[in-house]
């Protein structure tokens, strides 16, 4: 078992507030480690810190081996890291295949490097990746077109093309009905069988349960405990601090 | 009468290239500038001096246009594309404003307030040729372009940066290169349009470039509609020939003409708003608020 994407002694404050106080994080390949916590505990926070959307006050995270902090988050991503967002940001006024095409094509420039060949290479990548997703039926509505759970699919279809090695997940789930989540529960598990590690944010525990090798509970910017999820859950302490009822 | 209509459709022209051009920033990019009269102007400078001091080759004039106004414009855009948004309107407005004192300052380059005159005719192989033909060809050159990119990857990037640009980024698109791509892009075609209103009026001064031209060139746009290929044509041929179409009913006294145009302007703008907020043919949906 290999670490894929490490992370030590992330901090990061805002104003007076420490909203992530030294974190350490580790995401085995091949693993979902989920990232539990109450309402501002700092979960997107920390990711925000490893992609380098903000810049840590202190802190260390490395990719394979090499140190990321510092990068650029078009630099994180190129290196294999892919995210999702809390709020989806979905290319709204591109359609569906557009959004997916775009997870493709990581160039800048005018054209993408490799030709035609390349062109149709990617092609068929997005036309899997919908497919996986389950949205090739809506490949050509445009993403603000779209119903709830079909642009959360969305966004884990760019994911899918995206073909990182690292998927950082901002509450993928949040809001879906039963079979949707089913569904989604079954594209992780595709994806943590080819060696993909996720770590995966997520308020509702049964699909903590399904998927999780590992928890990690954060609390006001702290890793309170990391391990199986048999014991994370079954601790009184944790659990009276994600229900609320702290004294 | 058909000389009169030649200059319009001339100016219709290279006014539909900067509409067109500018709407590649806003439209595709979602990059606000209101500064592509100062991207005009320096193509227009350019062109009349390689006429004026080279040759009166309309080609090199077009080519040395869009490779200054195309040049500076990455030395202006790369810093400026670092702030978000609508700070980056106001940075535009800034540079437009410096522009025009520069413009009128360096007068060794511009002529000053007096501007650069006896401007000659385009000449190709030695013949004089009009300017509404090179006119037509650089605007079809640069819609084919940017239809071009619009399909393609470099499209694809542009709209993900307009409508999420951490989104895009996360993806691993450099999102300052792309922008600094489009402006650059978009500032070289407003560079061959300068050039060639500088060939075709054999007079320019620095009262052609100045905010005013840059809020009708945008004008122009937003009446067409943003994001749409022909919109920003549309726009300049209506906002030109409004005018014109003016000084023909017999029953307005000329003096009066100004103000009537005024009026005129300001109530479409108002109605248009109203009932097709993105523009006459601009995508309906995008035109209006989203909940
Ligand atoms: N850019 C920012 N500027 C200022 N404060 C911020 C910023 N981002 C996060 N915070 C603050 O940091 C704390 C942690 O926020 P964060 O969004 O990381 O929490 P979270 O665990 O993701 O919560 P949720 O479950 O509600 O998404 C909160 O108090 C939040 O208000
Ligand atoms: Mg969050």
């Amino acid at each position: 078992m290999s670490i894929a994407l490490t992370c030590q002694g992330l901090a990061r404050s805002f104003g007076g507030v420490q909203a992530v106080k030294g974190v350490s994080l580790s995401l085995p390949a091949g693993q979902v480690t989920a990232l539990v916590g109450p309402n501002g505990a700092g979960k997107t926070t920390v990711f925000n810190l490893i992609t380098g959307n903000l810049r840590a006050d202190a802190g260390q995270a490395s990719l394979h081996g090499k140190p990321i902090m510092g990068l650029k988050p078009w630099q994180v991503a190129r290196a294999g890291v892919a995210r999702s967002f809390q709020d989806l940001r979905l290319f709204q006024h591109m359609t569906v295949r557009d959004n997916v095409l775009a997870a493709t094509e990581p160039s800048g420039w005018f054209w993408q490097p490799g030709g035609a060949a390349s062109r149709a290479a990617r092609l068929a990548r997005a036309e899997a990746a919908m497919e996986a997703a389950g949205i090739a039926g809506v490949a050509d509505a445009r993403a603000v077109d779209l119903a709830y759970a079909e642009r959360k699919f969305l966004s884990m279809a760019r994911i899918l093309a995206a073909e990182a090695n690292v998927w950082l997940l901002d509450e993928p789930a949040s809001g879906l009905d039963l079979s949707s989540r089913t569904r989604f529960q079954d594209l992780l598990k595709a994806a943590r069988a080819q060696g993909v590690a996720i770590c995966l944010i997520e308020h509702n525990l049964d699909v903590v349960m399904a998927l999780a090798d590992r928890i990690a509970f954060l609390d006001r910017g702290e890793v309170l405990a990391e391990g199986e999820p048999q014991a994370i859950m079954r601790d009184p302490k944790l659990a009276a601090i994600y229900f609320g009822d702290r004294k | 009468m058909i000389a009169y209509l030649s200059n319009i459709a001339t100016l219709a022209a290279i006014f539909g290239l900067l509409a067109a051009t500018l709407n590649f920033m806003v439209g595709q990019a979602g990059i606000f500038s209101v500064a592509h009269a100062v991207f005009m102007g320096l193509g227009a400078y350019s062109g009349a001096q390689v006429a004026l001091l080279l040759v009166p080759d309309p080609f090199l004039a077009c080519l040395a246009a869009a490779v200054v106004a195309g040049g500076l414009s990455l030395c202006l855009a790369l810093p400026a594309l670092r702030v978000r948004g609508e700070y980056f309107v106001a940075a535009s407005l800034g540079l437009q404003m410096m522009a025009v004192t520069l413009f009128t300052e360096a007068k060794g380059l511009t002529g000053g307030m007096g501007g650069l005159v006896g401007i000659p005719q385009p000449r190709i192989f030695g013949v004089v040729v009009p300017v509404l033909p090179l006119a037509l060809v650089a605007l079809v050159v640069f819609l084919l372009l940017m239809a071009a990119m619009q399909r393609g990857s470099f499209g694809r990037t542009l709209g993900a940066i307009r409508d999420a640009e951490s989104a895009a980024e996360a993806l691993g698109k450099n999102v300052a290169v792309a922008k600094a791509l489009a402006v650059a892009f978009s500032a070289a075609g407003a560079g061959v349009a300068g050039a060639l209103f500088a060939l075709h009026l054999s007079f320019v001064n620095v009262e052609s470039f100045t905010l005013e031209q840059s809020v009708l060139i945008m004008a122009m746009l937003i009446v067409g509609g943003t994001g749409t290929l022909l919109g920003p044509i549309l726009g300049a041929v209506l906002l030109l020939s409004l005018p014109a179409a003016l000084s023909f009913i017999t029953f307005i006294p000329p003096t009066d003409i100004g103000s009537v145009q005024q009026i005129i302007y300001g109530g479409a703008m108002a109605l248009l708003m109203i009932f097709r907020p993105a523009g006459l043919l601009g995508d309906q949906k995008r035109g209006r608020s989203e909940a």
